[in-house]
């Protein structure tokens, strides 16, 4: 049997499936996969002034948290494996594009932040004092990789009861299987959708098809460029990876995003990443062994 | 003088014999008691009050035996009702407490690593085919 919770966290729609028999085991796991968002959310958010992240944002430096330590390791991490394409200094570009509020207020009210931002500062870990440090003018989102690290933690959790899936938007983490097939999964591709069937797989989407608005008559996005620090002007609508984890889905995805559509084929097939690209074109190309 | 001593008492006397005799119509000496007591409406009256009386005292034992009925009936849904609450709050700290383990068995891992809990374990590469089923969610751009 499929249990599901549904709850809203992290400004999208987050979902909950577990293959297992309802009870007090099942209810428990449910409810600890909800708190663990709660829990991140009020760590890892720029939008909540109470949060370590923007502690850190406002001072330059933070006594940090295990959380807040391991994902901005991670994402640092992503940064140097990425050749920069991932960066969680993006703050200030992202602030500069417009997107200083959370996305439902930016959508509602229009942007109004000017200017761009730089991108690329040093940030300093240090693990033994648990602290954090900016370079000054530089501040960091974890937006691109927060909701990866908090998917796979309520993934995690959630396992313990049973065969999970967790869907946080365009954040996706399964775990064992349900039946002989596995978590069967749609991925919107430019004419239709592509079922994949997932077990211990993880799958993130990063795009400029749904978090958009306008400012001075341009379109804008969230996904930057942080060689310019501008919303990346790329020849795809739209990449969906297939990882182990969502937090390297979610480092990929918008990785490729920004390597366009020949540089991400090539790159998935080299990596043999399963992949779903869709081009501004209107085309679908399925790369990285994906069949 | 005589003469109007005379009149004054003749007068006297005819007041006196006229109120008599109103006293006496008034009276009405030839109405019977019997008569009055045997008028039907009076008759319908008792009737109708005796019946509603008796009503009235139906109505009493039916309304006082739906009362025992009512709490005897209350008094059992008291009881289930206590005894669900009692358990629904037994459940509820046992999942309480399933959650607060299961959240800090994660939370005391050392450092992030792929999620592998409750013995699924992830695989080196991802397990991921294309088939042609039903989805149970689909994907949205984030």
């Amino acid at each position: 049997m499929i249990l599901t919770r549904t709850f809203r966290a992290m400004g999208t729609d987050v979902e909950l499936f577990l293959a297992a028999d309802p009870g007090p085991a099942s209810d428990a796991a449910l409810y600890a996969a909800e708190r663990e968002f709660e829990r991140v959310e009020a760590l890892l958010s720029r939008f909540r002034p109470d949060s370590e992240l923007s502690a850190l944002n406002r001072d330059g430096h933070v006594a940090a948290g295990e959380d807040l330590l391991t994902v901005v390791e991670l994402a640092l991490e992503a940064r140097e494996r990425t050749n920069g394409r991932f960066d969680p200094t993006v703050h200030d570009a992202l602030v500069g594009a417009g997107y200083d509020r959370t996305f439902e207020e930016v959508a509602r009210e229009g942007a109004s932040s000017g200017g761009g931002g730089r991108c690329g500062g040093e940030v300093t870990v240090d693990r033994a004092r648990g602290s954090i440090r900016l370079e000054p003018g530089i501040h960091v989102d974890l937006g691109g990789i927060g909701k990866g690290y908090t998917v796979d933690r309520a993934a995690a959790i959630l396992s313990s009861a049973g065969p999970a899936l967790v869907d946080a938007g365009g954040d996706i983490a399964a775990l064992g299987r349900p039946d002989a097939l596995g978590w069967r999964v749609g991925i919107e591709t430019a004419e239709d959708t592509l079922t994949l069937a997932l077990e211990d797989a993880a799958v993130a989407t990063s795009g400029r098809d749904r978090r958009h608005w306008r400012r001075d008559g341009e379109e804008r996005h969230h996904l930057i460029d942080p060689s310019t620090g501008r919303p990346a002007d790329a020849d795809l609508v739209r990449v969906t990876v297939v990882e182990r984890t969502a937090v390297e889905a979610d480092v990929l995805a918008k990785s490729l995003f920004l390597a366009g559509e020949a540089g991400a084929t090539a790159e998935a097939t080299a990596l043999g990443l399963p992949c779903v690209l869709v081009t501004a074109d209107g085309r679908t190309v399925i790369a990285g062994g994906l069949s | 003088m005589t003469n109007h001593v005379v009149r004054l008492y003749a007068f006297t006397g005819a007041v006196l014999v006229l109120f008599l005799t109103w006293a006496a119509v008034a009276a009405r000496p030839w109405a019977s008691h019997a008569a009055a007591k045997a008028d039907p409406r009076w008759a319908a009256l008792a009737a109708r009050e005796h019946r509603l009386r008796h009503e009235a005292l139906v109505v009493q034992r039916v309304v006082a035996r739906r009362w025992r009925v009512y709490r005897v009936r209350l008094a059992a849904r008291q009881r289930a009702i206590s005894t669900a609450v009692r358990r629904h709050q037994q459940q509820l700290a046992a999942a309480r407490a399933a959650a607060a383990a299961a959240a800090a068995s994660y939370a005391s891992a050392p450092s992030y690593s792929a999620p592998s809990s409750g013995g699924y374990s992830a695989p080196a590469a991802p397990s991921v085919r294309v088939v042609t089923l039903p989805p149970v969610t689909i994907t949205r751009t984030s």
